[in-house]
């Protein structure tokens, strides 16, 4: 006998959906056959050092702050995601395949370019294609596995750079994660979370800078208009193309200095859940 | 405008076996098997993607002279390479096993990348990697020069690969929900590629589908390619025939009985001619 109320246990529950969906990535069909797959469930005040990560990319990275914004609130809110580390070996391969996808003739010069340059981009690299398909199959039956439990999620590289950064998973080379729940529809596509905090005219300018096309004028002069006003013939706006200093110089600061100080100060503690013996 | 005419004819039966290949019953099988298929490319094109980014091309590919076409490309190219040979052979052996071939496609891994910086395709804090080794002029790769002596033509963006993962991995959820089997094949997909299906494609997956008895994508013996199924029925058709002809009689005249252990011999080869 029992009465179950409120939500507090549907996020518990979260945790032991999260473990069957573990079960899933592992039972996911590989290509190689040879992929090793790793997957860690982390949530509540664990994910804390992660947000942390995230906050500064988040400042130049618009994808990464809907996704920071997002676990943050809810974790604030005490409605913490649960969210499962997808990792997987593929900076070299033991197949000897020789098919040439990763831009070498030989598995045998990729492994030799692999182990100078390892680990070198934002999300890991350089990468085997046919144990990228494999990685990529197991994070989809996690998506998918989710979906049947009809749980919220969405799988995201902003999780999975803040998991490199901070050393999660130290044998997995490439690493994605699904953040899941809180229980409720729509919290990672259309976002209430996000709700106000654009306005319409950030919205319209972000309009402008990604489709530019839309707001293109008649081409014919070589010079075309930009259609940014109700009266946009006069006086007119054009579209500069220029190198920028000053983003790229935030981009520096966020990747060399502002990670770096958050990632020290939590590497030992993830580091010693690693340790061996 | 034509108006729908709707049909209340709603009676018949259908008669469904997979045995014997190719016969009515078992072509109804079959397309019960591409109904599935076709349910498997719809997941593969719902598939999560880098940006949301239509991406995936999808072949359905089925009949036996189509089957036998790809099968026989997949022993051609396992013979191109020591580390395919063995596998890829067994792999064609499940090709002509199958039902319904699916290829997904990539349209985008080598062309138009998602220009995000991963670095996941070369290690680099940029994709410089994939650049560096292409023909481009202003970021724009030319894919025009289509010949390689690679049997692919890397390097590829390697989140457009992951999304093309993505879309084998739902393809087969789903057939894991409708019970179909299915695996996904490295070997049949640079098949299909040299081949032409899913045209626009940089990197290609082939995924057998099929509903029989037994699934024909494990439990293989070893030397599949020379001992399975087809070849075992072609070999009772060679034997089987010669056992007949060694020994004979005319079974109008006289049958072969076993002797009873305590009775006479009643019924013992004769040596006296034909009956009279």
């Amino acid at each position: 006998m029992g009465h179950l109320m409120g939500k507090e246990y549907c996020l518990d529950h979260l945790i032991e959906v999260a473990k069957s969906i573990v079960l899933a990535i592992h039972k996911a069909p590989q290509i190689t056959g040879k992929t090793k797959i790793e997957a860690e469930i982390i949530w509540g005040e664990d994910l804390e050092p992660i947000i942390e990560v995230m906050g500064p990319v988040a400042n130049v990275m618009r994808y990464v702050k809907w996704d920071y914004e997002t676990i943050k609130c809810c974790h604030e809110k005490g409605e913490s995601p649960v969210i499962i580390a997808i990792g997987a070996k593929i900076s070299s391969s033991n197949l000897n395949w020789n098919c040439g996808a990763c831009g070498f003739d030989t598995c045998r010069e990729f492994n030799a370019y692999a182990k100078e340059n390892r680990g070198g981009g934002h999300l890991g690299g350089p990468s085997c294609n046919w144990k990228t398909l494999d990685w990529a199959m197991a994070c989809d039956w996690a998506c998918a596995s989710a979906g049947q439990h009809r749980v919220d999620n969405r799988i995201m590289g902003s999780l999975g750079f803040a998991l490199n950064a901070l050393g999660f998973m130290p044998d997995m080379d490439a690493k994605l994660s699904l953040a899941l729940g809180p229980p409720r529809d729509m919290v990672y596509f259309s976002r209430e979370e996000m709700h106000k905090s654009m306005s319409y005219e950030m919205d319209k300018q972000d309009m402008v800078n990604c489709v530019p096309t839309m707001f293109t004028a008649f081409p014919g002069g070589g010079t075309p208009m930009y259609k940014t006003k109700d009266d946009w013939w006069a006086p007119p706006e054009f579209m500069g193309i220029g190198y920028s200093e000053a983003v790229m110089e935030v981009y520096q600061k966020v990747l060399f200095e502002q990670v770096p100080e958050i990632v020290v100060k939590h590497a030992d503690k993830i580091a010693e859940r690693y340790r061996k013996g | 405008m034509k108006k729908y005419v709707e049909d209340l004819n709603f009676q018949g039966e259908e008669y469904v076996s997979e045995w014997t290949p190719w016969s009515p019953q078992d072509i109804r099988r079959k397309k019960c098997v591409l109904e599935a298929a076709r349910l498997m490319v719809d997941s593969a094109m719902t598939a999560p993607c880098a940006g949301g980014v239509p991406s995936i091309e999808a072949h359905i590919v089925y009949g036996q002279e189509e089957l036998e076409a790809i099968a026989r490309k997949v022993e051609e190219i396992a013979h191109t390479q020591e580390s395919w040979k063995e596998p890829f052979l067994y792999e064609a052996v499940m090709v002509r096993d199958s039902d319904v071939i699916i290829f997904l496609g990539n349209t985008r891994c080598h062309e138009t990348p998602l220009d995000a910086g991963c670095g996941m395709c070369g290690g680099t804090l940029d994709c410089g990697y994939f650049y560096e080794k292409k023909t481009t002029k202003y970021g724009l790769v030319d894919i025009t020069d289509r010949s390689s002596k690679r049997m692919i033509n890397g390097p590829l963006c390697t989140v457009r690969v992951g999304d093309l993962g993505y879309a084998v991995g739902s393809a087969l959820w789903t057939a894991a929900t409708l019970m179909v089997d299915a695996r996904p094949f490295a070997s049949l997909g640079m098949a299909g590629q040299k081949m032409g299906y899913c045209p626009k494609s940089g990197m290609v997956v082939g995924v057998p589908v099929a509903a029989k008895a037994k699934n024909p994508y494990v439990d293989v013996n070893v030397d599949y390619h020379l001992i399975n199924m087809d070849k075992a029925l072609d070999n009772t058709r060679k034997i089987y025939q010669t056992a007949r002809i060694i020994r004979g009689f005319d079974y109008r005249k006289w049958i072969p009985k076993p002797q009873k252990p305590d009775g006479p011999k009643t019924d013992g080869p004769k040596t006296d001619g034909e009956d009279k």
